[in-house]
C-alpha cells in the first residue's frame, strides 16, 4: 500500500500518446506552417534553407513562380522562420508528419504572379514583392520624387541595371569629351 | 549513380498493395521491426531507442525490435543510404519474409535530407527499394516515431495531404503603421533584437520593448521613455531581457530620436549608463 501511495503521489510518468493528445514542450520546432496570403515570393527562405527543402522555381509554362516545400527533406532548423520578412513561414507545433504509400503528400506548393521588367519585359520577380516594397517606401518618410525614382529602379531586372550602369559610365565619358 | 537495383520478380509478386494490407491486418497487435542503419548519423537510432523506453512504451500496440531481418515484418531504414550500405541493405531487404513493410525513417531516409546531393549517398531509401511509409524529422521525436509506427500499421490515419495554393492575387500583406512615424525605427529594432538574442527570443524582446515604449505618454521624450523602460525592467525577471532593453534604448532609440530633435545621447538623464546596466546583476 505504501508503494501505491508513492506512485499516486508522483503521478503518471508515461505518455498515453496515440490514444490521447500529446502537448509538445515550449520552443518545440515542428513542421513549418506556410501562410500563402502572407507570402511575397522574396525567396529568402529558399536561400536560407540548408537542405534545399524549400525551392523557388518557375513553373513549366514559365508564367508563374512556384514556391515548393518538401517536408521529407526539412531538418527543422528554423532558418526559414528566421529570415521570412512577413511571417509567412513559422515553425508550428505539428509533429505528426508521417505519410503512407504516397510521398507526394509531404509536398506543399504555392504559385505567385510574376513581375516583368520595365525595360526588357523579362520576368524577374513577383508582383507581390514589388508591391510590398512600394508600400514600404511610403512609410519611410521619403519625398515623392525619391519614391518614384526608387520604384522605377526596383521594377528593372538586375541584367538591365547592369547594362544601365555601363551606359551611364559611357555617357559620362562622352560628355567630358 | 548509374547502378540501380531492380526488385526480383518473385519478391515483387509477393509485395503488392493487397498483400501488404493483408499483412497489416494479420500483424495488427504484434509486429517485429528490424532496424537497418544505412549510414545514419546515429541521431535517428538514439530517437528510436528513446521511443522504445517505458516512457513511450510502443509495446502497447505490439512493437518489438528484433535482431534479424528474417524475423521482421517491418524494416526501419535510417540514413541517406551511403554507397557502402547499398549491398547490406539489399541483403536485409531480400532476407526479410514477404510481404514486408519498409519505413524510411528520418529526413535522410525519406529524401536524403541534408545529404541529398552528396556524392557518396543515394539520397533516400526509396531510390533503391520500394518504400511504404515515410517518416520525416531530423531526427523524428519519439512522439513522431510513435505516430509513424501507428500510421504504418493502420492504427492512425495520416494527417498530411498535398497542398497546392493557387491564385493568391497580387495584393501584398499590409504593413502595420509605425508608432514612431517611421518604419525604419521598427526595422532597426528588429535587426538589433536579432543580433542580441536571436530570432526566437528576439521576437519576445521586441514585443517587450515596444510595449514599454508605447506606455509612455510622449514617445519623442527620452526622459519619459526611459522612465517607462525602468518600470518595465523592474518587472522583468530575466536579466537578459533587462540588459538588452537598455542596449536597444541607447543604440537604436536615441539614434533615431536625433533625426527629430537635437539631444545629447551621452546625457545620463536620457541614456542608460554603465552603472545602471551593472545594477541588474546586483
Amino acid at each position: 500500500m505504501k508503494l501505491l501511495d508513492m506512485t499516486l503521489k508522483y503521478g503518471n510518468a508515461t505518455h498515453d500518446y496515440p490514444f490521447s493528445p500529446y502537448a509538445v514542450p515550449e520552443g518545440f520546432r515542428g513542421k513549418p506552417e506556410y501562410e500563402y496570403d502572407l507570402c511575397i515570393g522574396c525567396t529568402a527562405c529558399a536561400v536560407a534553407c540548408p537542405s534545399n527543402a524549400m525551392n523557388v522555381e518557375l513553373n513549366e509554362a514559365k508564367d508563374k513562380l512556384v514556391w515548393e516545400f518538401d517536408c521529407g527533406r526539412c531538418i527543422y532548423c528554423g532558418r526559414c522562420d528566421e529570415v521570412c520578412p512577413t511571417g509567412a513561414i513559422r515553425l508550428g507545433q505539428n509533429f505528426e508528419t508521417a505519410v503512407r504509400f504516397n510521398k507526394e503528400d509531404l509536398i506543399e506548393t504555392g504559385e505567385l504572379e510574376l513581375e516583368h521588367c520595365l525595360k526588357c519585359n523579362k520576368a524577374f520577380t513577383t508582383k507581390k514583392l514589388i508591391a510590398y516594397c512600394v508600400q514600404n517606401f511610403l512609410k519611410v518618410g521619403w519625398t515623392q520624387e525619391v519614391i518614384d525614382e526608387k520604384t522605377k529602379y526596383i521594377q528593372t531586372c538586375p541584367e538591365c541595371k547592369k547594362h544601365d550602369a555601363a551606359g551611364l559610365i559611357t555617357d559620362y565619358k562622352g560628355a567630358r569629351r | 549513380m548509374s547502378k540501380t537495383y531492380i526488385v526480383p520478380s518473385d519478391i515483387n509478386e509477393l509485395n503488392t498493395l493487397e498483400d501488404k494490407l493483408q499483412l497489416l491486418k494479420d500483424i495488427k497487435r504484434s509486429f517485429s521491426v528490424y532496424r537497418i542503419d544505412c549510414g545514419s548519423c546515429n541521431g535517428c537510432e538514439i530517437e528510436i531507442f528513446a521511443s522504445i523506453t517505458p516512457m513511450w512504451d510502443p509495446e502497447r500496440f505490439g512493437f518489438k525490435l528484433v535482431a534479424n531481418p528474417r524475423h521482421a515484418d517491418i524494416l526501419l531504414c535510417t540514413g541517406p543510404l551511403t554507397r557502402h550500405m547499398y549491398y547490406p541493405l539489399l541483403r536485409a531487404y531480400e532476407a526479410a519474409p514477404d510481404p514486408k513493410i519498409v519505413i524510411a525513417y528520418g529526413a535522410c531516409g525519406c529524401t536524403g535530407g541534408i545529404f541529398h546531393d552528396s556524392y557518396s549517398t543515394w539520397g533516400g531509401i526509396d531510390k533503391v527499394i520500394p518504400v511504404d511509409v515515410w517518416l520525416p524529422g531530423c531526427p523524428p521525436s519519439p512522439a513522431t516515431t510513435i505516430f509513424g509506427l501507428a500510421t504504418a500499421i493502420g492504427v492512425l490515419e495520416q494527417n498530411l495531404k498535398r497542398v497546392d495554393h493557387k491564385d493568391g492575387g497580387v495584393k501584398p500583406p499590409v504593413i502595420e503603421e509605425s508608432f514612431f512615424g517611421n518604419t525604419l525605427f521598427e526595422r532597426d529594432i528588429v535587426s538589433k533584437t536579432k543580433v542580441l538574442m536571436g530570432y526566437l527570443h528576439g521576437r519576445i524582446l521586441y514585443k517587450k520593448y515596444v510595449d514599454a515604449v508605447k506606455k509612455s505618454t510622449d514617445i519623442y521624450n527620452p526622459v519619459k521613455v526611459k522612465y517607462e523602460l525602468i518600470e518595465a525592467i523592474k518587472n522583468e525577471s530575466d536579466p537578459r531581457y533587462k540588459e538588452c532593453m537598455q542596449i536597444i534604448h541607447n543604440d537604436v532609440y536615441l539614434k533615431h530620436l536625433k533625426t527629430y530633435k537635437s539631444i545629447d545621447d551621452t546625457n545620463p538623464a536620457l541614456s542608460f549608463t554603465k552603472e545602471e546596466m551593472d545594477e541588474i546583476y546586483g
